[in-house]
């Protein structure tokens, strides 16, 4: 214990000392949330820039446009008058919507003959084109219905009566667990366990990879100490800061970005304990394997995207080929990822979160088995012929 | 005498290279090895190995009676010297000698000792990264005999560092001869043959075996000869 | 002059391809992406929500409305449950993500005239199935309570013709522009490649400067007297040119074979892109000149081109985002080239609007480069 107290305590001292390392482990995924939470602290898309091409100019397209007007989905853009304008401001972005009411088209509803009216949607950018499409049948629905409504009421229907016909059957929606339709709600958290992810992994897997340059490792390996007291004393202050970090990020998030975390804390706990075992022990084992820091930093920032997008975490997995799934099942990231989700957005149970919990336990203990059984021999340096930065050493201004 | 080290047709082979071919030897406890070999030659290769941190392709390596292959049993009986700086850069020397410790789970109270003997005093509070070559020597000589080694491997002990640091070293060395210690010292510069008992001259991946006196003697027959450093290969 | 600006360029080829990680990286980076990425998002438009649905009538009425939530677009009857608490264990589950509950009596009071009430439940934790499956859901209540209203009307003894008058829905016809099936694939598997594709280069970039004042051949070149402009200017240009030939074959792959949609010029989309490889290679190099190291150059690039596709609003739209982080946003050029491979590639907006985003990155990368040149210069 005493061996492994004094490992941890030198390796917490070297984190104190190398300014940038201090940084990554204790300042950067806090600054990475903020500058994530600041991008999607507004968590609904409102005020969708659209234009009205009114080439009706009646009492009805009025109505029209005032239904969009008074949404609070959508700003109304004046001055785009033309089907011309409307193509060009879709194209330079000043719209991202348009409804275009043709000529005598009240006429034409009270002739019964053929009109319509047409909307369209920027689907260049999903995010804009699925709110958009969904924001436009709202208003119109709700249009419609306050037609019918002022139709039956010239009919001489009183309110009541009105009433009771409009809502003769009516298809309630709810939505559960996230019924603002919170964009922060449903994205922030996976970014989170991303940004712990890799910047845990990144300032673990410097850990030996250092000793490697430094040639100092040659100390550890000729010292009569065991490979896993040298692991567990190297891992544990990153362990720590790992889950402080990952108590840290919660507490922002939910403070002051207004995410919701709730459901049960000992499951969140729990699954960011497995998390963080799993990240330190992991990127222990990058770095007994890995040539030097460069390789080790370059693939691993590679990572970040892929390993977010493959999750099934935003697009659903049910839509992802079984062999990309597969892959990804393969990632705690997306375990924790998607149990994460189960219990902090919709307060699920254990019961529900049990093949996730199962699958973190299962990764955890082979990641600590492939960190504690690292040979402490190393193989004579290969002829490589002319290359650079594969061995233990990089560019470097001052030794 | 007990034998501490025995080296049995060892080979090594980096990429297509053999680095050391088939060597056999023996060291008894209380002996002082010297390894002499110009640069290349495969003293560190050969030092790696009996440290334990090196894989080999193919022989047999017993230290204190171990075979290095199966555990890592051997390495409390061990004490290295590196040829380049290995000690923690970031650490001061007393950080370094405390951390150390703790690395090869030995007594604090060597420390001490070892401080006042390679008289370091004045240079612990100094970060190991910006030392002087002499007192780093010695610092590393501490590190290395904090566990109370039974062998001692030392790759190039003394450099080109001063003279007073040089004295202190070879002192303490002896000391530790003569306390039943055993030492494999790497060497290549030819002066240093007359600390050691008996000089092992590597040369082409092979060993052989002569007095100091004799080994002096060689070389400098090689230095006068008119062929230059390349030699006549007999070695 | 030409001979040795050559000579450096092809030592700058070596160098990289010498470098076995970058070399990887180079090739195969953006492309094992952009392959991951289209097959990720294979099944391209989200269609087939998972719907369960709990009918307790089980009317001719009710069959006929389940009918219906089952043909709109995007929904896909996965489960008929027995119970609500069945229904509700398959939206925790996440099996089902909509769920319809058909009240007692449903066909009953339909036909009366009487209120029936259908609940319709989504799992919002997924915005993508949720809004999804909200807009399916609209288009549902939408001819459903016109249907509903009629009847009821007619019940009442309105004339038929009367009730559907008044019932008489505007028609509206939808379309989604640029992206008319609203392809997710097109929407963001080209992007997502090219955010690879600009992080391998930033990393190639970050070893510009370091790469060659960290070793020790750094005196050599100090030896020979050239001038630091001309040695680093040559080495950029090999770089650069390099860039553009790793996302060549991207565009080829993602125009040509997987048909992602390109509607300004070939031309116009590589002199684009010329303009920010240009943009990320002074980064790269601004990042190189002051660090201590290869590894901290590498932090410094990436802390920038690791979350700049976030910031560039190519997903969640700048507009949405606070007006200082816009201000911020459009200080990196990866903004200037999300936004702009949304503006060109998909609305082909015009030489006026891409001549000033180009014009835009140049800018930034004359004062990266600036910037470089003095740290260069100081040491």
């Amino acid at each position: 214990m005493r061996q492994i107290l004094n490992i941890a305590h030198y390796e917490m001292l070297h984190i104190f000392k190398e300014k940038i390392l201090f940084l990554m482990v204790f300042l950067v995924p806090l600054g990475y949330a903020a500058l994530f939470g600041a991008a999607y602290v507004s968590a609904v898309l409102n005020n969708v820039p659209v234009a009205i091409v009114d080439l009706d100019d009646s009492k009805l397209s009025r109505e029209i446009a005032a239904a969009f007007a008074n949404s609070p989905h959508f700003k109304v853009i004046d001055g785009i008058k033309t089907y011309a304008e409307l193509q060009e401001g879709m194209k330079n972005g000043r719209v991202r919507a348009g409804v275009i009411i043709p000529e005598h088209f009240e006429q034409d509803i009270s002739r019964h003959a053929l009109t319509r009216v047409l909307t369209i949607y920027d689907g260049s950018n999903l995010i804009w084109g699925y709110n958009t499409r969904k924001y436009i049948r709202e208003v119109f629905n709700d249009f419609i219905a306050g037609r019918a409504a002022s139709y039956l009421a010239g009919l001489g229907y009183t309110k009541n009566e009105v009433r009771a016909i409009m809502d003769t059957v009516s298809l309630n929606t709810e939505v559960w667990y996230n019924p603002t339709f919170s964009y922060t709600n449903f994205l922030y958290m996976g970014l989170i366990m991303i940004i712990l992810h890799q910047i845990g992994l990144l300032s673990v897997s410097l850990t030996v990879t250092r000793e490697k340059e430094r040639r100092t490792w040659l100390q550890f390996l000729s010292a009569p100490v065991p490979a896993w007291k040298i692991f567990a004393g190297k891992a544990l202050p990153y362990f720590v800061a790992g889950f402080f970090n990952y108590a840290l990020l919660l507490w922002f998030a939910a403070r002051f970005i207004q995410v919701k975390i709730g459901g049960s804390l000992p499951l969140i706990l729990l699954l960011g304990l497995l998390y963080d075992v799993i990240i330190t022990a992991a990127g222990f084992f990058i770095s007994t394997r890995a040539p030097n820091s460069l390789q080790v930093t370059r693939y691993v920032m590679l990572l970040s995207v892929p390993l977010f997008m493959i999750s099934g975490f935003t697009w659903p997995w049910t839509h992802i080929p079984a062999y990309i799934n597969f892959l990804a099942r393969l990632l705690p990231s997306t375990w924790m990822m998607l149990g994460f989700r189960q219990v902090a957005l919709k307060e699920l149970e254990m019961s529900y979160v049990l093949p996730h919990i199962w699958a973190l336990i299962l990764m955890a203990f082979l990641a600590v088995l492939a960190a504690v059984t690292f040979p402490k021999r190393l193989n004579p340096p290969p002829d490589a012929g002319p290359a650079i930065n594969s061995g233990p050493s990089y560019p470097s201004r001052w030794k | 005498m007990e034998t501490i080290v025995a080296v049995k047709d060892l080979t090594q082979k980096i990429g297509r290279k053999t680095v050391l071919d088939g060597l056999t030897l023996e060291v008894r406890a209380g002996e002082c090895l010297g390894i002499f070999g110009m640069k290349g030659s495969g003293k560190t290769a050969l030092l790696h190995i009996l440290a334990g941190i090196d894989r080999f392709t193919s022989g047999k390596v017993e230290v204190a009676g171990i075979d290095i292959r199966r555990t890592e049993k051997f390495k409390i009986y061990l004490g290295l010297v590196t040829q380049e700086r290995s000690l923690f850069q970031d650490l001061n020397a007393a950080e370094n000698l405390d951390f150390i410790a703790a690395l090869k789970n030995a007594g604090r109270d060597n420390i001490d000792r070892l401080i006042e003997r390679l008289e370091l005093g004045e240079v612990l509070n100094q970060p190991v990264g910006h030392m002087e070559a002499g007192p780093y020597q010695r610092l590393a000589l501490a590190c290395a005999l904090l566990n109370n080694p039974r062998l001692l491997i030392a790759d190039e002990l003394i450099g080109a560092i001063d003279l007073y640091s040089r004295r202190i070293i070879l002192r303490e060395l002896e000391t530790f001869l003569a306390g039943g210690g055993t030492c494999i010292w790497a060497l290549s510069n030819a002066e240093f043959m007359r600390h050691v008992h008996r000089v092992g001259w590597l040369e082409k991946g092979k060993i052989t075996f002569y007095p100091p006196a004799e080994a002096l003697t060689r070389w400098n027959a090689r230095l006068q000869s008119p062929a230059g450093q390349g030699g006549d290969g007999d070695a | 002059m030409l001979r040795q600006c050559l000579a450096i360029m092809r030592r700058e080829v070596f160098y990289l391809w010498r470098d076995r990680g970058l070399r990887h990286i180079l090739l195969f980076g953006s492309l094992l992406g952009l392959m991951l990425f289209y097959a990720v998002y294979s099944a391209q438009v989200l269609k087939d929500i998972p719907t369960a649905v709990f009918d307790l009538d089980n009317s001719a009425a009710s069959r006929e409305l389940v009918d219906k939530i089952g043909k709109a677009e995007y929904l896909k009857l996965v489960a008929s449950t027995a119970s609500y608490d069945d229904l509700r264990e398959l939206i925790k589950q996440g099996k089902a993500v909509v769920g319809v509950v058909i009240p007692e009596n449903y066909g009953r009071n339909l036909a009366l005239g009487r209120q029936a009430r259908v609940l319709a439940v989504i799992d919002g934790s997924n915005m993508i199935y949720a809004t999804n499956a909200s807009a399916a859901l609209l288009t549902v209540t939408r001819t459903l309570s016109a249907q509903a209203g009629v009847s009821a009307l007619v019940a009442r003894g309105v004339q038929l013709q009367q009730a559907k008058d008044a019932y008489q829905a505007i028609d509206i016809s939808e379309e989604a522009w640029f992206n008319p099936a609203l392809n997710y694939a097109y929407f963001l598997v080209l992007a997502l490649a090219l955010n690879i594709w600009q992080q391998c280069c930033t990393l190639a970039a970050c070893l510009n400067v370091i790469g060659e004042r960290g070793m020790k051949s750094w005196l050599q070149i100090r030896a020979c007297g050239i001038s630091k402009f001309r040695f680093f200017a040559s080495k950029s240009i090999a770089q650069i040119f390099i860039f553009m030939a790793v996302v060549l074959p991207l565009y080829i792959l993602g125009f040509g074979a997987l048909k992602l949609p390109l509607n300004c010029s070939w031309a116009a989309l590589l002199l684009f892109t010329l303009a920010f490889a240009i943009a990320v290679h002074s980064i790269g190099t601004l990042a190189s000149s002051f660090a201590r190291n290869a590894v901290d150059a590498a932090r410094f690039g990436m802390i920038i081109a690791l979350p700049s596709f976030v910031l560039s609003g190519y997903t969640w739209p700048l507009e949405a985002m606070p007006v200082y982080l816009q201000k911020v946003a459009w200080i990196l050029p990866q903004t200037w080239f999300f936004q702009g491979i949304n503006y060109f590639a998909f609305k082909n907006a015009g030489w006026n609007l891409m001549a000033h985003y180009i014009l835009a990155m140049l800018a930034i990368a004359a004062v990266c480069y600036g910037a470089a040149a003095v740290f260069i210069a100081r040491s």
